[in-house]
């Protein structure tokens, strides 16, 4: 909106609403843009109401991930024998598991994000992805606390410290496009069909299932290994993780690239499917 | 004049109308049946309701516009598209300025979120930048008369404080042009007042104001001109005057409409056939002005001997409660009704109302033992029409919380 008002006194910026087609897409990106404090302050409150009224308050976001970690590493490091491939399977869990529930909150709280704010939405002009994107971006805070609780907990999980962990920065960021990716179709979706709400944790739980976090991305014959990447773009980015966080090594270049292909094909896609219904949604929701 | 807005042969189809929720089952049988028809050649009918049709209007830079009109004329529609919440069908919506619209204003603030929080953060979602919020924090929260409150959760708040806050808030943001939709019905008479005064310093400002209300006497106070929409169309537009107006005999005239309606009440012995209102003259009527003669007419049918009905007229404005009540209780009368048509006449010489539009009920009483013969029933609706005379500057509107009753009066000022 500062944009907007440092316009301002010029003033006499003449809007046009017709009742034909939409903007194309660099506008509204442009528009976008113009709202990034409101996606900031989506975030806060999202943030800030997530453990109100919680005895342990922000402490959920270190206990689910160790939670996760140990089920994971009794059920398929002890009784499946799976292998860390280098790293201890307490590590080698934990390192993709923290990306990987990033991924699920932003993804489901995303995708719900117009229908739960659906008060705001009839009444207030936003550019809709503006909620979404503070959904996704307010998921980043517990994956701060979780990258920070595998970097803490890694002398006790037998990893070691490395300069490759510079890297998550930019990993996360890759993550939260593919968040936002996943999230913005589906959210305008629910808004026309609540089925999927229900399709939704279903759906991701088949996503964890055929993403590298309980077993190593190397059972994938290397060979299917890119074409596997580009059709789960986050494969290659738990993978990364991993790399990064437990192994201490860099990210397979190759398969990242695979993954980001994979994810811009999805955010196009996502982002054109979502302007397209747009206009529609504060009728609707 | 400069436009603010301009709104040229808008409508806005809602493509999904009626109670049913939208899902994917239907969706895809309706694609399916849709294409089937195109492929037998059939053109599909656009559905859904039509809210607004071909409505065209221009509002002036720093101008204070009303729109009115009943329930489901399209006001808000046209509200949410010059605040881009929804997208016009057809046509086209001309906006110079920057917008906020204050519409329910009070659903936005978040129930589990402190005063404090909520205006830090509604007031960035509705716009605000965070140095402007800063600066204006303590002019809201004064505003909202919640500073004794400000780190409660919202939700331990009465639902009018709830929407004092909402509309604190979104009062003020720094628009050129505000969008307020039944703000007013927010919070006690005392926060009512300060709402109108807000909105009327907004427009001395040199804000321009598009105002949708059913408080008439607050869009009098503070409209210069309006719209009075009428099933998604302009019936009427012009100064605010000649709108209400408009818009008054339009809600007389569905009064009308509705008392004329044939009416037959049986009750025990008789029937009230129909009920009409008469002039000194005899004349049948509906508009009547201050100080005239009105004569009910109820048209009788005896099925048997019926001695001595006593006929109770009762004359209320809408709200629970007569304001005048005519009986023959009162002026106790001898006869008897023979079986046949008969017709029963009330004289009330001199109606001591306001101009408004007023609703006539009856009742019949069995002479002894006090029985209902007939059941209080409203049977017809009558309207003091406008009179210059004694209508002052807000005479159009008849503002609701005024006594209807006029009495003679007079004043004296005795000093010292």
């Amino acid at each position: 909106m500062e944009v907007q008002a440092a316009t301002l006194p010029v003033r006499r910026i003449e809007l046009v609403i017709d009742g034909g087609p939409r903007p194309r897409l660099g506008q509204a990106l442009r528009e976008l843009w113009a709202f990034r404090h409101t996606v900031l302050a989506f975030a806060e409150r999202d943030v800030r109401l997530k453990y109100k009224q919680t005895v342990l308050g922000v402490l959920w976001a270190i206990i689910q991930p160790l939670a996760l970690m140990l089920v994971f590493t009794v059920a398929f490091g002890r009784l499946a024998k799976v292998s860390g491939g280098g790293a201890p399977y307490p590590a080698f869990s934990l390192s993709a598991l923290v990306p990987w529930m990033f991924l699920q909150t932003a993804v489901t709280f995303g995708a719900n994000a117009l229908l739960m704010d659906s008060a705001i939405i009839r009444k207030v002009y936003l550019p809709r992805e503006v909620p979404v994107l503070g959904a996704v971006a307010q998921a980043g805070v517990d994956l701060a606390i979780g990258v920070a609780l595998v970097i803490i907990l890694s002398p006790a999980l037998g990893g070691h410290f490395s300069a490759t962990w510079l890297l998550v920065p930019a990993l996360a960021v890759l993550l939260a496009l593919l968040a936002v990716a996943v999230a913005l179709p589906l959210a305008a979706l629910n808004v026309y069909f609540r089925d999927f709400r229900y399709a939704l944790p279903f759906a991701l739980q088949l996503w964890l299932f055929a993403s590298p976090v309980a077993y190593p991305l190397s059972v994938v014959p290397a060979q299917w290994q890119g074409f596997y990447v580009t059709l789960n773009p986050a494969a290659g980015i738990l993978d990364a993780f991993r790399r990064v966080l437990a192994l201490g090594m860099l990210p397979d270049a190759r398969l990242l690239a695979a993954s980001l292909a994979g994810t811009a094909v999805l955010l196009w896609s996502g982002y054109r499917l979502f302007k397209g219904l747009e206009p529609n949604i504060a009728d609707v929701v | 004049m400069a436009y603010a807005v301009r709104f040229e042969d808008v409508i806005k189809r809602y493509s999904r109308g009626g109670p049913r929720y939208p899902s994917l089952r239907y969706e895809l049988a309706e694609g399916v049946r849709r294409f089937g028809a195109r492929l037998k050649g059939e053109r599909s009918e656009p559905h859904g309701t039509l809210a607004l049709d071909r409505v065209s209007f221009e509002v002036g830079e720093g101008e204070a516009f009303a729109i009115i009109g009943p329930n489901g004329a399209g006001k808000t529609t046209a509200l949410k598209l010059v605040s881009r919440i929804s997208y016009p069908t057809g046509g086209q919506v001309r906006v110079r300025g920057r917008v906020a619209a204050l519409i329910e204003v009070g659903s936005g603030v978040h129930p589990e979120l402190t005063a404090r929080e909520n205006i830090w953060l509604y007031g960035q979602i509705l716009g605000m930048s965070r140095s402007e919020i800063r600066r204006r924090f303590d002019e809201i929260v004064e505003f909202a008369e919640l500073g004794h409150v400000l780190d409660t959760p919202v939700k331990l708040y009465s639902s009018g404080m709830q929407m004092r806050l909402g509309f604190a808030i979104a009062s003020h943001l720094d628009p050129e042009i505000f969008v307020v939709d039944e703000a007013l019905a927010v919070g006690d008479a005392g926060f009512q007042a300060k709402c109108v005064e807000r909105m009327t310093k907004l427009v001395a400002e040199g804000r321009t104001l598009l105002f949708v209300s059913h408080a008439l006497s607050a869009v009098e106070a503070i409209c210069g001109r309006g719209v009075f929409l009428l099933d998604g169309r302009s019936a009427f537009a012009g100064p605010t005057r000649a709108v209400l107006r408009a818009y008054l005999e339009w809600i007389d005239e569905a009064a009308r409409r509705r008392g004329v309606r044939p009416l037959s009440v049986a009750g025990r012995g008789l029937v009230i056939e129909r009920v009409t209102l008469h002039g000194p003259g005899g004349e049948e009527r509906y508009a009547f002005r201050t100080g005239e003669a009105l004569i009910v007419w109820f048209h009788v049918r005896a099925l048997e001997v019926v001695p001595n009905p006593w006929f109770s007229v009762g004359v209320n404005d809408g709200r629970p409660g007569a304001l005048l009540l005519c009986s023959m209780l009162e002026r106790p009368m001898k006869y008897v009704l023979e079986p046949g048509n008969h017709i029963i006449k009330c004289r009330i010489g001199s109606l001591p109302l306001g101009p408004r539009t007023y609703e006539v009920w009856a009742s019949v009483r069995e002479s002894q033992g006090a029985a209902d013969l007939v059941d209080w029933v409203c049977v017809g609706a009558f309207r003091v029409a406008h009179e210059e005379a004694v209508a002052g500057p807000s005479g159009a509107t008849v503002p609701w919380m005024y006594g209807p009753v006029r009495v003679d009066h007079s004043w004296a000022v005795e000093s010292g």
